[in-house]
């Protein structure tokens, strides 16, 4: 089979489609920056999705729990090694994702006799002196995607997409991690809302993109919340010690969100 | 592959080796002076140190000098003796640099891969453990007398808050057996000269230490290691042409602070570097 390219590209696409409809129900992740470093925010169940994995490197993914699992190792006990054997400064994202993680992923995709890797990645590194923070998500095939700013992960490209965008017509953001943690949310129930329809409709097309409504979309958290539960961490740039990530304590996010859900 | 969070056991399985003395003695790239030489130990290597941690009523605090020296040599007077291991926990530490440095670093490490790996800190009993482990892998280097260290750790116990006080010292012997000392321990040359103190102004004198204040502690330690560095030359005292001061740390329920020079300037003027009448 391997020497049949045709069949060996059909097998590519009937995993990429298999993971993809696997991938669709798992709730987003979203990356922001905000004035004093880096937010990573979804609602989950309780199953824990985002992690630190080294002093300044964060991590988050959606999809089979086993292979979160996996390569959450595979990255902390890297970072770990590395930090170790030259120095802290030395563990960088950009190593992580593009020499150990993508290769990895892209690896266990394209190796159609074994179990295809039902997982989206995505990670967050706080910037020092002369490196920016940096955002980069990893999808099931290995791919990299860098961005400065802001990054989301979700079940499908559609997600994504619906979530950038309203993400990009936001201007309610100043910055503090209270209006952060509310953007994210927001952020967070676009793409959960778009994810319930294509589940409810699976002919639904990937290219509807119609942005939500406000009201809709505070409603989707409502209910989502009642069931599951915040769950944030931050790159914290104002954190006494080497290691920078702290996971928001319920109290807090109930806090954070006081009045607004 | 899992590791069940032990750090030491990721770097064996990933063919990094530290280098403590187990290493050096299997490989037989022993020190000219080492174990199975019948010749005089002709290598100096710099130690000397006096180090000293007290509780006092929000936690402990946990000061060193700065001075290494290598014989009657002083090698460096900058030296940080006492090393944050992770946000509750310090390391002060005496005897080789070398080693001692690499026992901080490795600790330091193996905490933050436990929590990161684990997603949970590693318990008190677990980072004690640790410790005894990495100075019981030393044990060759202390027996040849050229890379023994014995440090102090020093951390406070958040699963006790019930308690007043989590603050906790540990310290420990060159085989890596740890005893608990509810009021203070010293480390380090200059120990001796002020051990004796300590228990004197715990038992009768100004009542327990651990009812001091954070002024009272500090003027006592920065005191006791201006008497250690009176007699002892591995011991260096206030250097106020040069200006500088003790490494000293606090730990408390909000974590590990450093006590800025001023404050150590303005009670080494109040207190110890006073006239006599």
């Amino acid at each position: 089979m391997l020497d049949e390219p045709y069949r060996w590209i059909e097998a590519i696409n009937d995993r990429r489609d298999y993971v993809e409809d696997q991938l669709r129900p798992g709730s987003p992740v979203v990356g922001l920056n905000y004035n004093e470093g880096m937010l990573l925010l979804t609602v989950g169940g309780g199953q824990r999705k985002i992690f630190e994995v080294h002093n300044r490197t964060a991590l988050s993914a959606i999809g089979h729990p086993a292979y979160i699992e996996q390569l959450r190792m595979l990255a902390t006990d890297t970072a770990s090694v590395q930090g170790f054997q030259n120095s802290v400064d030395d563990v960088t994202l950009h190593r992580l994702a593009n020499f150990v993680l993508g290769p990895a992923i892209k690896q266990a995709f394209e190796a159609i006799f074994g179990g295809a890797p039902i997982i989206k990645m995505l990670l967050a590194e706080l910037g020092t002196l002369g490196r920016e923070n940096q955002f980069i998500s990893i999808s099931y095939d290995g791919t990299v995607v860098t961005n400065r700013h802001a990054q989301l992960i979700g079940g499908t490209d559609a997600i994504e997409n619906a979530m950038n965008q309203s993400l990009a017509a936001s201007d309610s953001n100043d910055g503090s991690l209270n209006s952060t943690v509310r953007l994210a949310l927001e952020t967070w129930a676009v793409g959960r809302d778009l994810s319930l329809q294509e589940n409810d409709e699976t002919d639904r097309p990937e290219t509807d993109e119609s942005p939500a409504d406000p009201a809709q979309i505070h409603e989707v958290l409502k209910t989502e919340l009642n069931e599951g539960q915040i769950e944030a961490a931050v790159l914290d740039t104002t954190r006494r010690g080497n290691s920078k990530f702290r996971l928001l304590q319920p109290e807090e996010i109930e806090n954070l969100t006081a009045g607004w859900l | 592959m899992s590791h069940k969070g032990d750090f030491l056991t990721l770097l064996k399985s990933q063919n990094c080796h530290i280098q403590l003395g187990t290493d050096d003695l299997n490989s037989g790239s022993l020190p000219f002076g080492a174990a199975g030489d019948s010749g005089t130990h002709s290598l100096e290597v710099a130690e000397g140190t006096t180090v000293i941690a007290v509780r006092y009523q929000d936690g402990i605090l946990i000061a060193g000098d700065r001075r290494a020296t290598a014989g009657t040599s002083v090698m460096y007077d900058r030296a940080e003796k006492v090393l944050s291991i992770d946000d509750y926990s310090v390391l002060a530490i005496s005897g080789s640099p070398a080693i001692a440095y690499e026992v901080a670093r490795v600790l330091e490490h193996s905490f933050q891969y436990f929590r990161r790996s684990q997603l949970q800190e590693l318990s008190v009993e677990g980072k004690l453990r640790m410790l005894s482990r990495l100075i019981r892998e030393n044990l060759p280097m202390a027996l040849q007398g050229i890379g023994g260290v014995i440090p102090i750790l020093a951390l406070y116990d958040m699963n006790h808050q019930e308690d007043e006080n989590g603050g906790k010292i540990y310290f420990y012997d060159a085989l890596g057996a740890h005893f608990e000392n509810a009021a203070f321990a010293v480390s380090g040359s200059g120990s001796v000269w002020i051990r004796g103190i300590l228990r004197y102004l715990d038992r009768w004198e100004g009542g327990p230490l651990a009812e001091m204040d954070l002024q009272k502690a500090t003027r006592t330690v920065l005191r006791l290691l201006d008497t250690a560095s009176e007699y002892d030359v591995a011991t260096s005292g206030y250097n106020p042409k040069s200006r500088i001061f003790p490494t000293a740390k606090t730990i408390t329920r909000e974590g590990i602070r450093d006590l800025p020079e001023q404050q150590l300037d303005e009670i080494y003027t109040e207190s110890v570097d006073v006239d006599y009448a």
